[in-house]
């Protein structure tokens, strides 16, 4: 969920915002689940649409709401989980290449680095397996345009 | 570095050890939200549709009251403006997009609503102002007919009621494609950029 919202918006506090309406949303369609799709692809499902209408929409902030979640210290890609520098960079910048996606190319893009396979991604967006195939084609080389330098065999 | 590493790189992103989520404040949010979510369709309701019960109610009684045929006909307005409302409304509640949907069906179903709403908000002369108006316009010539020995600064004052009532009409109609122009049609057509993008 996290690398969703940092997927969708690189301020904190739209960050922050968007995950706590992702996580609304999710318990609100627990009731709903009726097991006939996978949990992560569930969630990926509620998550993406959620962002979807988020951006649609008009950015609402949460006053006089109470903050559910805590980030420790901030949500910010954390370094120390990485092995070196350049993977470190190389995160960094894939984050902002992704957001320069159109909406449902930045969703496909993070589901496919979170490794979902091809029926997966194509169960959560409604699009055929072969279809999801040709996007992914078409992502990696724009990914590569973009991230020129810090990877050359994308 | 290739693809193969960078996914790597990016599954290796500790990021749920970095949220803590105060389940009890959540819950309360969960609940807030249902809350207000139904308190928003109850209070709209009450608005549109609890008006024109009102009004069908108070002209209904004073068309038997008065024995006012155009009062008869303005509560007919009011009562299927109403009625309108309340049928348009159930059957769009059953189409609403579920947010567990898949991307494509939740596109699917807000825009098949957004449409409807535009359907709604250019046609609102037809469902809405024209039966009032001409309910009003009956009332309106009825009382000319029976104040015609009254004089002339009557018939005018009320020709001129006449007028102020098209008029507002009219402003409410400007106001309902205003509605559709600002609102409606940039969410329309972001909708469709995103269906196109998953043709």
């Amino acid at each position: 969920m996290l690398k969703v919202v940092r997927g969708c918006t690189a301020v904190p506090q739209d960050q922050d915002d968007l995950l706590q309406d992702i996580l609304v949303q999710i318990w609100s369609s627990i009731p709903g689940f009726r097991g006939e799709a996978k949990e992560t692809t569930w969630i990926y499902r509620v998550a993406c649409n959620t962002a979807m209408a988020w951006r649609r929409g008009e950015r609402r902030r949460r006053e006089g709401h109470e903050t559910f979640i805590k980030f420790s210290p901030s949500p910010q890609v954390q370094p120390s989980h990485l092995d070196s520098m350049p993977e470190q960079e190389a995160v960094v910048r894939l984050y902002a290449a992704i957001r320069q996606l159109p909406k449902v190319d930045a969703s496909l893009a993070l589901m496919h680095l979170d490794g979902l396979s091809y029926q997966e991604m194509a169960d959560v967006l409604g699009i055929s397996e072969n279809y999801v195939g040709v996007k992914l084609n078409r992502i990696r080389k724009q990914l590569a345009d973009q991230l020129k330098g810090a990877s050359n065999e994308l | 570095m290739n693809f193969k590493d960078l996914q790597k790189a990016w599954q290796s992103q500790d990021a749920s050890a970095q949220v803590t989520i105060n389940a009890d404040v959540l819950l309360k949010e969960v609940r807030r939200n249902q809350q207000h979510f139904r308190a928003g369709l109850f209070w709209r309701d009450v608005r549109e549709v609890g008006v024109a019960a009102f009004l069908t109610w108070l002209f209904l009684h004073w068309a038997i009251r008065d024995r006012e045929w155009p009062l008869y006909l303005l509560a007919l307005a009011c009562f299927s403006v109403g009625s309108f409302m309340l049928a348009d409304r159930w059957f769009q509640r059953k189409k609403q997009p579920a947010p567990s949907d898949s991307v494509r069906s939740c596109v699917e179903g807000s825009l098949v609503q957004v449409n409807h709403q535009i359907w709604l908000l250019r046609n609102v002369f037809w469902w809405y102002l024209l039966p009032i108006q001409v309910g009003l316009g009956a009332l309106i010539c009825s009382v000319v007919w029976q104040l015609r020995q009254a004089g002339l600064a009557v018939i005018l004052g009320l020709t001129g009621y006449a007028l102020v009532c098209g008029l507002l009409c009219w402003g409410v109609y400007k106001l309902n494609q205003y509605a559709v122009r600002k609102t409606l049609e940039p969410r329309r057509q972001e909708l469709e950029t995103l269906l196109s993008s998953l043709n």
